[in-house]
């Protein structure tokens, strides 16, 4: 245990300590000797971040609830107080009880995004515990992963001892057990993970060795045993009103990126957005029913004390029962002045009565996200929706009083043209000319529009999984002509760093050949990837070099489709010739209608029921 | 509608909490505890209450202070229970009293008194530690230099913080341990951080380390005739 006496030393040097001192309301205290396993939660990036993050929050309730099992808490220390570790020898520590990370018997990292793999490395290191699976030893705990980047395990798999594929759950509470049988059994390391490599949602990546071609495309994916399974199946849950949801939530001291209640309303998309990994992954949706959330809402708000509630889902306007449910939450809360925030609404089933309800209470942020500029493109990438939705929504939102929209867009898309690129000006100047339609005494407040343009970044198991993303100078061209249209005093323009969205398509992509580049990329000093002021591009660069690995044939190649992918072992039910057969329908401008109105047949059903579709 | 005038205490872990993450742990509090607030009117609706004094992060204290506009009377055992059931270890309400006062406590604050733990650098006596305090103190005045930011450019001022010096007690000297009391200016019309007086100090000749130490505030004070008199 690290003594308190020992931070003390350190916690006033550093900006926002409160990261760093655990102790508080709602979380669980255990004495190690009372239990049998302890596992880390690790959020690779800095506690303001990971505390926000639902996933977290579930599994250590669900953990904890177990009493021979205790779940703690680790994030990434900022810059400084990695610094300050570092100078005073101070491991990297869990939260609660300040145990060095390293006397834990697994260490569980979520993948959100790629760009915190550097994180996990920094994590491991400051924790004294080798980097690579092969130099572990029998003391170092487990290192695992999970969460929707799992979903492409290749590129961690030097690292992570085993992943969880899918939703966590219940194979993590079947790990545990397993894991404190054979620990009375007195089982190996390796003798460890054969008891649990045929578990459902299982992956061993030192089970297994992948042969190449001459190309550098895989050739064959071989197991190392026989009884080592070939195919790796994504498990879900079933029936969310069953499936474990936290009755209290930890009340961080500091202010985090989501201050509230999440409530999780349903999981699964039936929108079916080409571009879309999670609605391709999180397959089927399963929803939880309205009086379930109503009382778990209750319950949240009166635990925390928290002045609002946010649903959570991919789509939220989906959700079958949302006008009850927004209902009945704002007559439940709103003499407690509690607000209701509800992100992902799609504009075309936008309820002008909901916002309005929503608005009785206290006014959030207005973003729309249309992510084309033009109708072809919006069709191409089936984003169902039309500038006509958009344009009345916005003129009913600005009617109602707001005055601040934003607009998301992506840039790079499958067969973008300047017309497309032109049409994210268009869109944003109709949004804008619609506010001073407006009659005088109905404008309210100053306009202001920011439009957000992201590169596009194509990703494992969606219909554009094959095709190559545009290059760092083709998305600065881009950036640069929209930069030179979009000339208006009431829109901003941002853009995002083309190079950050370069190396994210390497690792969303990449085969497990890239986890060397990680990890010489770590050693000379890359790290938080994902926050401008960290971000080190030379250092990247200089890693694929060196290890003589082309970052472009990950991210700018067009693969054929008959190419073995590096996550084709893995199955998440929707059949790769669906994803086929949507890029060809990309390709022509087809629409796949919504999973509501009709079946597309993607294969979810056959294997895994209990959805609504 | 009545005014709540409150105590409260922010110690241990606590201390290394913001003001502004403070005052939403007491937003939430409220809440949890079911408290009759009274809140501010518009689309974001905020909770009516107000801290005396901004306590910087790292510093303890067992006299901080607040008030609280609430709906509906409630009893003041009351209020101080229910918010002591669902306050974190490390804050506390020590005291609650209605109060008529329609003065803020913001404007009331004059004076803080504050202990602070300093280590002696090399063995000196207690009597030459009690000398450099005297003499620090027969100063008419003890100038430090503060930087403003004015248009872009670089400000400096010198200002005298003898003023906001009321005393320094000397509590316990025992080998390299040091701890002091003293009471210093606080609030809208002079305000002087405990931290400046120690830098001073050990400018003036104190031998301490000016780095490491820990301070406390004990109690802040309103003047009544000329008298300093803790707001409750």
């Amino acid at each position: 245990m690290i003594s308190q006496e020992r931070l003390d030393k350190v916690l006033l040097k550093v900006e926002k300590p409160a990261r760093y001192i655990g102790h508080e309301q709602n979380i669980y205290t255990k004495e190690k000797s009372d239990v049998k396993a302890t596992f880390a939660f690790a959020f690779p990036d800095i506690y303001d971040v990971g505390m926000s993050h639902l996933g977290l929050h579930i599994l250590y309730n669900l953990l904890n609830e177990e009493n021979d099992i205790y779940c703690e808490r680790v994030f990434t220390p900022w810059v400084d107080m990695e610094e300050q570790m570092r100078d005073n020898n101070i491991p990297l520590y869990s939260l609660e009880s300040k145990t060095p990370i390293k006397e834990f018997d697994f260490v569980g990292f979520t993948l959100q995004y790629e760009m915190s793999y550097t994180n996990i490395l920094s994590m491991i290191d400051l924790s004294d515990i080798p980097l690579e699976t092969v130099d572990r030893g029998e003391d170092d705990p487990f290192i695992i992963a999970g969460g929707p980047c799992a979903y492409n395990p290749e590129p961690l798999a030097d690292i992570i001892d085993f992943f969880v594929i899918g939703e966590s759950e219940e194979t993590i509470l079947k790990v545990m057990r397993k894991y404190i049988e054979g620990k009375e059994n007195g089982l190996s390391r390796k003798e460890f993970l054969e008891s649990i490599v045929n578990i459902d949602g299982i992956y061993v990546p030192s089970f297994y060795k992948v042969d190449y071609n001459e190309d550098n495309t895989i050739k064959e994916t071989i197991p190392l045993k026989e009884e080592y399974p070939i195919k790796i199946k994504k498990v879900i849950q079933k029936n969310l009103d069953d499936t474990y949801f936290p009755k209290k939530m930890i009340i961080p001291y500091i202010e985090t990126v989501h201050d509230r209640v999440i409530l999780e309303i349903f999981r699964g998309c039936t929108r079916g957005c080409r571009f879309c990994q999670a609605g391709m992954i999180y397959r089927p949706v399963r929803e939880r029913s309205v009086d379930s959330l109503i009382s778990l809402a209750k319950e949240l708000i009166e635990v925390t004390g928290h002045e609002e509630i946010s649903l959570s889902s991919l789509s939220t306007s989906d959700y079958s029962q949302l006008e009850t449910l927004v209902t009945s939450l704002i007559s439940e809360f709103k003499d407690k002045k509690i607000g209701l925030s509800l992100p992902s609404l799609r504009l075309d089933s936008f309820s002008l009565e909901m916002i309005q309800e929503i608005q009785k209470v206290r006014k959030t942020g207005l973003t729309f996200a249309p992510e084309a500029g033009t109708q072809r493109l919006r069709d191409v990438i089936n984003k169902g929706i039309n500038e006509e939705d958009l344009i009345t929504s916005v003129r009913d939102a600005f009617g109602m009083g707001w005055s601040t929209v934003k607009l998301y867009f992506m840039i790079g898309l499958p067969t973008e043209t300047e017309e497309d690129l032109y049409g994210i000006k268009d869109l944003a100047y109709k949004v804008k000319e619609e506010f001073f339609n407006l009659p005088r005494e109905k404008m309210k407040g100053s306009l202001k529009i920011t439009t957000s343009a992201s590169c596009f970044v194509p990703k494992a198991f969606t219909p554009f999984q094959w095709y190559p993303q545009d290059t760092i100078e083709e998305f600065k061209e881009k950036q640069d002509y929209l930069k030179s249209i979009i000339k208006d005093r009431k829109i901003t323009y941002n853009t995002h760093d083309a190079k950050v969205s370069f190396l994210e398509a390497v690792f969303a992509r990449g085969d497990r050949k890239v986890s060397q580049v990680l990890i010489e990329a770590y050693k000379n000093g890359a790290k938080f990837d994902g926050w401008r002021d960290q971000f080190k591009y030379d250092v990247w660069m200089d890693a694929f070099e060196k290890l003589e690995i082309d970052p472009h044939f990950y991210a700018n190649r067009q693969r054929e489709y008959e190419e073995i992918l590096p996550w084709d072992f893995i199955d998440i039910g929707v059949t790769k010739q669906f994803l086929i057969k949507e890029n060809e329908k990309a390709q022509k401008g087809e629409l796949t209608p919504n999973c509501q109105v009709s079946c597309s047949g993607c294969g979810i059903t056959k294997d895994f029921k209990g959805g609504i579709c | 509608m009545a005014k709540l005038r409150v105590k409260f205490k922010k110690d241990s872990l606590i201390r290394y909490i913001s003001h502004l993450d403070l005052m939403r742990l007491f937003q939430r509090a409220f809440r949890r505890a079911n408290i009759p607030v009274e809140y501010s009117q518009g689309y974001n609706p905020q909770p009516k209450f107000s801290l005396a004094t901004a306590l910087a992060l790292g510093l303890t204290s067992e006299g901080e202070y607040m008030d609280i506009e609430v709906v509906e009377e409630i009893s003041t055992e009351e209020f101080t229970r229910k918010m002591n059931e669902v306050l974190p270890e490390g804050v506390k309400i020590l005291k609650a009293n209605y109060t008529e006062d329609s003065k803020s406590l913001m404007a009331l604050i004059k004076w803080s008194s504050y202990i602070i733990e300093l280590e002696l650098l090399e063995g000196t006596s207690k009597e030459k530690v009690l000398e450099n305090i005297s003499d620090y103190l027969k100063q008419d005045e003890i100038l430090i230099t503060k930087q403003k930011k004015k248009k872009g450019r670089i400000v400096t001022r010198e200002v005298n913080i003898r003023e906001g010096i009321e005393n320094i007690e000397l509590l316990l000297l025992e080998e390299n341990k040091l701890i002091l009391k003293t009471l210093l200016k606080t609030g809208s019309n002079g305000n002087l951080k405990p931290e400046i007086l120690i830098e001073t100090l050990h400018r003036e000749g104190l031998n301490i380390n000016n780095e490491e130490y820990k301070i406390h505030r004990l109690e802040l004070f309103t003047e009544i005739d000329g008298k300093k008199v803790a707001p409750i």
